[in-house]
C-alpha cells in the first residue's frame, strides 16, 4: 500500500529486514553523527572549494529509486529531480503550468489531447528527449500491471499515447477526464527503460554504479547511493530549464530528528526536512537558521479494517469482523480528541482533521455540515445504541458476546505515530474499547495491511492537488490483488468498498468542469466521513529548517508560507543559490557565528550525553568489576 | 560474633538440626562480615530504597498518570512543586514515569537473573562434574555462547520472539549465563578435587547425589555473590534493549523512558529532567547491586579471603 498520494508518507522504511533496522537503530544510538561523517561524500556548505554542495538531512531513506516501486515522499523527491512530467504544478498556487510540454490542447469532443513538447531537449547522457519518450512512458503505465500500481489512476481513461513527431504527443481517451491537465506520470528515457521487461521491473533498482549515473531529464543526475546513508546527485548540464546554480545535492539519512537538528546547527547539513515539533521549536531562535512550519496537504488517520478482501471480493486476512460495522467506527471517531492530538503530538503544528482532502485545497475540501467532535459520552451512547454493552473489566461486548478488543498498529520509526497510538489507546479505553498496540516498521506493516491481517493502524497520506489518486484509494478496485498465489497490496488500506462511492468516483473522473467535479468530490468525502473507514486525526504542517546564512533563493509552494523542498516540482532546486553568490563571499564569519550560537540549548544535549556515558560507564563498571578487585582487600 | 550458637550441645541434636545450626551460624557470620563492609551496606541501603519505591509505587502514583490522554501538565514543564521532575512531551509527570519504570526494570532484572543463574549453575556444575565427552560438549557450548557478542544476539532474539515483557526476560536470561557457568565450573572442579567427594564416590554416591548434595552447597555462596552482580547487568541489558525499542512497548521502564525522551527531542529541547532521572536511577541501581555483589564476593569467594 502506498500510504500517500504520490509523495507518500513522510517517513517509512527503516526496516527492510527486521534485524537490519535494529542494527541501524543501534548505530543511531551509538553515534548519530558518526553515521553522517562516515557517509560524507564531499564537504558540505556554501561554496567550499568551488563546488557548491547543498546537503539535505532526512530521517527516512528512499525505499526504492525505481519510480514504479518507490512510494515514500523522499523517493518522489528523487524521482522528480530526475524525470520530467508533461505539466507541472506552479509554485504559487498549484495551478497547471508547462513542464516538458510547453502547451496543450483538448479536442472539441474532449477525447484527444495534443501536447506540444519542447524542442531540442536532451537527456543527461546526450540522447534527445522527445515526445516518443513521453508516449513510451504513458503506454508503459497503461499496459503494465506492476507499473499501474503507483500511476494507474492517471491512465484509466487513456486508450493510448502516440508521438507522430518529436514535438507532438497525442493521447486518445475513452472518456473525457480532468486528470490530463496534470498527468503526474514521470517521463522516462525510452532508450534505457525499453531494456527492462515487465517481469524485471519489480526487481529493478534504478541505482547508479560508479561511472554509470542514472540517465536523467530533470535538474539533477543520480550518481551515488549508500543505502541507509546518503544519496548524491549532480547538476544536469543538459537540463532544459538550465543547469542549476548548485553543483551537487546530497541527501543524508539521520537516525532521528534530534541528530538531524544537531547536524543543521553544526553545519553538516544545509536543510532539515520533516522535523518533529519539539525539535523544530528548539531551532526557531538559532541565528543563521531559517524555519518554516510550512502549509502542507498531509493528513494522518486512524484506519480500520472494514472487511479485508481482494479486488474481486474474496475475503482475506484475520481482521476483527466487528469493525465492519460503521456505527462502531463512527462511535470511535467521537471518542478521539483530535485537538489534543494536534497540541500534544504535533506541538500545535497542525489542525484537527475531518475529511480526506485537506483544507489546503479549499475548492475541494469538504467542511462537514455535521462535524464529529470529541465527546466520549456521546461515543458511549452511540455504542450502547448499537448494541455494544459494557461488559466485565470495562470492556464492551457485542450483541453476540465478542469483546471490543482490537489490535492497533503504529509505525515504529515515526515519533508522531508512536505517540498517536498511545493517545488513541487511552481515548478508546475510556469508552470501553480495548486496544493492543504494536509498533512495526513500515515494510512489515505495509505487508500486514495488504494482507488484511490487522484491525486498525495509524498512518498518513500526502494528498495530490488532483484528488483522483486519494479518492481512488477507497474504491473496491484498489483492494489487494493476487498474483501467482501471493497477495500484493494495492492502494486501498481500509478495504472500503461502497458501490455508491465507486459510482461517484467514476463520475468525477470524467467530469472536466472543475466546479461540478468539486461538488462530486465533496459528496464522496461526505460518504467517507459518514462511513468512517478512516478517522482523519489531524492535518499537519511540514516543519522545515535551513541554513539561511548559506543558501538563499528557496521558492515556497504554495506562496507565501508553503514548503521549501519536498514540493510538487523542483522549483527550489532550480533556484537555490549559495548566499556567497549574492554578497561576494563574505559569509564565512556569519556561518561560523551561526554554528556556535546553538550553545544556548546545547547544555541539554550535554546532560543527555552525560547520562548515556554514565550508563555506558555503569556497564563498563559491571563488566570490569572482576578485574577491579582491590589488592588491599586481599591482604 | 562467631561464638553465639556454640552453647548448644551437639550431642543432644539430630543430624538435621546440626546442619541447620551450622547454616545459621554461617549466615550469622556472613551478616556480621557484611555489616562491617561499609560499601556493601551503602549498596544494600540503596537497593532497599529502590525496592521499596517499586513496591510502593501503586500507592504513590495512580497508573492513570501513565496514560497520555489523562496527562495534566504542559509540554516539557520544568521541575516544579507539583511535578518534582517536570513533565514529558505529553505532559505526564516524569516522577510517576520513573517510579513505574522502576517496577519493570527491577522485575526484568531479577527474573532474567534467576533464569541466567539457573542455567549458568546447572551447566557449570555439570560441565565440571562430567569430565568426558558430555562435559566437553557443555564446555564448548558455553564457549560458543561466550564468544557471541551479547548485544547482537539479544537483538536478534528479541526480534524473533517479539516484543513482550516475558520475552525480554527470556532474552536477557538465555544470553547472560555463560560467564556464570564458567565461574561455577571452576569452583566445581576445585570442590570435586577435595577428598570427601572421593569418599562419597567410594561409598557409592551417584552423580545426582554428588552434584546436588556436595557440589551445589559448596558453590552456592559463589552463586549468591554472582547473582547480585548479574542483576545489575540484567537491569542494564533491559535498559539497553528498551532504549533500542526492543522492550515491551506497553510497559514503562527506565530504558523505554530514555528511548521516548530521545525520540521526542528532549535533547534539543534541553529537557534534562526527562533524560537524567531514568539514567541516574539506572546508574544508582546498578551501583547498588554491584556494591552488594562485590561485598558478598569478598566475603564468600574462597580465593578472595585469607581464611
Amino acid at each position: 500500500m502506498s500510504l500517500t498520494a504520490r509523495r507518500s508518507l513522510r517517513t517509512r522504511l527503516l526496516a527492510a529486514a527486521g534485524a537490519g533496522a535494529l542494527v541501524l537503530g543501534l548505530a543511531a544510538v551509538a553515534a548519530p553523527s558518526a553515521i553522517a561523517e562516515s557517509a560524507t561524500p564531499a564537504p558540505t556548505g556554501g561554496a567550499a572549494g568551488g563546488k557548491v554542495t547543498f546537503t539535505i538531512g532526512m530521517t527516512t531513506d528512499i525505499d526504492s529509486a525505481n519510480p514504479f516501486t518507490g512510494i515514500v515522499a523522499e523517493a518522489y523527491e528523487i524521482f522528480q529531480m530526475m524525470y520530467p512530467t508533461l505539466t507541472d504544478y506552479s509554485a504559487e498556487d498549484f495551478s497547471t503550468v508547462p513542464g516538458m510540454a510547453e502547451s496543450w490542447e483538448e479536442s472539441a469532443d474532449k477525447l484527444t489531447w495534443t501536447y506540444k513538447i519542447r524542442p531540442g531537449m536532451k537527456w543527461s547522457d546526450g540522447q534527445p528527449m522527445t515526445a516518443a519518450d513521453a508516449a513510451y512512458s504513458i503506454n508503459r503505465v497503461k499496459n503494465g500491471r506492476y507499473e499501474r500500481i503507483n500511476y494507474g489512476s492517471y491512465v484509466t481513461n487513456i486508450i493510448k499515447a502516440e508521438a507522430p513527431d518529436d514535438t507532438t504527443l497525442v493521447v486518445k481517451l475513452k472518456k473525457p477526464t480532468p486528470v490530463m491537465l496534470h498527468l503526474a506520470i514521470y517521463i522516462l528515457p525510452e532508450h534505457v527503460w525499453k531494456d527492462i521487461s515487465e517481469a524485471d521491473v519489480k526487481k529493478f533498482k534504478n541505482e547508479p554504479t560508479p561511472g554509470n549515473p542514472i540517465v536523467s531529464g530533470g535538474p539533477f543526475v543520480f550518481v551515488e547511493r549508500q543505502v541507509g546513508q546518503f544519496i548524491r546527485m549532480e547538476a544536469n548540464p543538459n537540463y532544459w530549464a538550465g543547469k542549476p546554480a548548485i553543483d551537487e545535492v546530497v541527501f543524508r539519512v539521520y537516525g532521528n530528528e534530534d541528530s538531524e537538528a544537531q547536524a543543521l546547527k553544526k553545519g553538516e547539513i544545509d536543510f532539515a526536512d520533516s522535523l518533529t515539533p519539539n525539535v523544530f521549536n528548539s531551532l526557531k531562535d538559532v541565528a543563521g537558521i531559517g524555519t518554516v512550519s510550512a502549509a502542507y496537504p498531509g493528513f494522518n488517520e486512524l484506519a480500520f479494517n472494514t472487511g479485508a478482501a481482494l479486488a474481486d471480493g474474496t475475503p482475506i486476512g484475520d481482521g476483527n469482523p466487528l469493525l465492519k460495522d460503521p456505527k462502531l467506527r463512527q462511535a470511535m471517531a467521537w471518542a478521539i480528541d483530535r485537538q489534543a492530538l494536534v497540541d500534544k503530538v504535533l506541538g500545535g503544528l497542525g489542525s484537527p482533521g475531518s475529511t480526506v482532502i485537506p483544507p489546503n485545497y479549499p475548492l475541494l475540501h469538504l467542511d462537514p455540515a455535521d462535524p464529529v467532535g470529541y465527546d466520549p459520552d456521546k461515543a458511549g451512547q452511540l455504542l450502547d445504541a448499537a448494541g455494544y454493552k459494557m461488559g466485565p473489566d470495562n470492556v464492551r461486548v457485542s450483541a453476540d458476546g465478542q469483546p471490543l478488543s482490537f489490535r492497533l498498529f503504529g509505525r515504529s520509526n515515526s515519533t508522531t505515530s508512536k505517540k498517536s497510538v498511545e493517545f488513541i489507546k487511552g481515548y478508546l479505553a475510556a469508552v470501553g474499547i480495548q486496544v493492543t498496540v504494536t509498533n512495526l516498521g513500515d515494510s512489515p506493516l505495509t505487508e500486514k495491511i495488504g494482507q488484511g491481517n490487522y484491525d486498525m493502524f495509524e498512518w498518513g497520506w500526502v494528498v495530490d492537488p488532483d484528488p483522483d489518486y486519494q479518492l481512488s484509494t477507497f474504491t473496491c478496485g484498489k483492494r489487494s490483488y493476487k498474483d501467482g498465489g501471493t497477495i500484493y497490496p494495492d492502494l486501498s488500506d481500509s478495504f472500503f468498498c461502497d458501490p455508491a462511492y465507486d459510482k461517484l468516483y467514476e463520475q468525477q473522473s470524467t467530469e472536466t468542469d472543475p466546479a461540478k467535479r468539486a461538488e462530486i468530490v465533496k459528496q464522496m468525502q461526505q460518504i467517507l466521513y459518514d462511513q468512517t473507514p478512516y478517522v482523519v486525526t489531524y492535518y499537519y504542517t511540514d516543519p522545515q529548517a535551513y541554513r539561511s546564512d548559506r543558501f538563499t533563493g528557496f521558492v515556497p509552494q504554495p506562496s507565501p508560507d508553503g514548503v521549501l523542498l519536498f514540493q510538487w516540482g523542483t522549483w527550489s532546486y532550480d533556484n537555490i543559490k549559495p548566499v556567497s553568490a549574492d554578497t561576494g563571499g563574505s559569509t564565512d564569519g556569519t556561518a561560523a557565528a551561526g554554528a556556535t550560537s546553538g550553545s544556548g540549548t546545547s547544555w541539554g544535549l550535554i546532560v543527555g550525553i552525560i547520562v548515556l556515558v554514565l550508563i555506558a560507564g555503569g556497564a563498563g563498571f559491571g563488566l570490569a568489576r572482576r578485574k577491579a578487585t582491590d589488592q588491599d582487600d586481599r591482604e | 560474633m562467631t561464638g553465639q550458637t556454640t552453647a548448644v550441645d551437639p550431642r543432644t541434636l539430630s543430624p538435621r538440626a546440626i546442619v541447620w545450626a551450622r547454616r545459621r551460624r554461617a549466615w550469622g557470620r556472613l551478616a556480621g562480615q557484611f555489616r562491617r563492609n561499609r560499601a556493601g551496606m551503602a549498596g544494600l541501603v540503596l537497593m532497599g530504597l529502590f525496592v521499596l519505591l517499586a513496591l510502593l509505587t501503586p500507592l504513590l502514583f495512580s497508573s492513570s498518570e501513565l496514560d497520555v490522554t489523562q496527562a495534566t501538565g504542559g509540554v516539557y514543564d520544568p521541575p516544579s512543586a507539583q511535578y518534582w521532575l517536570g513533565t514529558d512531551d505529553s505532559g505526564r509527570n516524569v516522577l510517576a514515569l520513573v517510579a513505574w519504570g522502576s517496577r519493570i526494570s527491577l522485575l526484568v532484572g531479577l527474573c532474567a537473573t534467576v533464569i541466567s543463574m539457573v542455567i549458568g549453575t546447572a551447566v557449570g556444575i555439570m560441565a565440571g562434574h562430567y569430565r568426558g565427552v558430555f562435559g566437553g560438549l557443555l564446555d564448548r557450548f558455553t564457549d560458543w555462547f561466550l564468544v557471541i557478542p551479547f548485544l547482537p544476539l539479544a537483538i536478534v532474539l528479541a526480534t524473533v520472539l517479539g516484543r513482550s515483557l516475558l520475552n525480554i526476560i527470556i532474552v536477557i536470561g538465555v544470553t547472560s549465563w555463560p560467564g556464570t557457568a564458567r565461574l561455577i565450573r571452576a569452583q566445581t572442579l576445585s570442590v570435586e578435587g577435595r577428598p570427601y567427594l572421593e569418599r562419597a564416590r567410594a561409598l557409592g554416591a551417584g552423580n545426582t547425589h554428588q552434584m546436588t548434595r556436595h557440589v551445589l552447597p559448596n558453590v552456592m555462596p559463589l552463586v549468591l555473590a554472582n547473582t547480585t552482580l548479574a542483576v545489575s547487568i540484567s537491569i542494564l541489558s533491559e535498559t539497553t534493549l528498551s532504549f533500542l525499542g526492543l522492550g515491551d512497548p506497553t510497559a514503562v521502564s527506565w530504558g523505554s523512558i530514555l528511548d521516548d525522551a530521545f525520540s521526542a527531542g528532549a535533547i534539543s529541547q534541553g529537557a534534562w529532567w526527562y533524560l537524567a532521572p531514568p539514567g541516574i536511577c539506572v546508574v544508582l541501581v546498578v551501583l547498588a547491586f554491584n556494591l552488594v555483589g562485590r561485598a558478598l564476593e569478598d566475603i564468600l569467594d574462597p580465593h578472595g579471603q585469607g581464611a
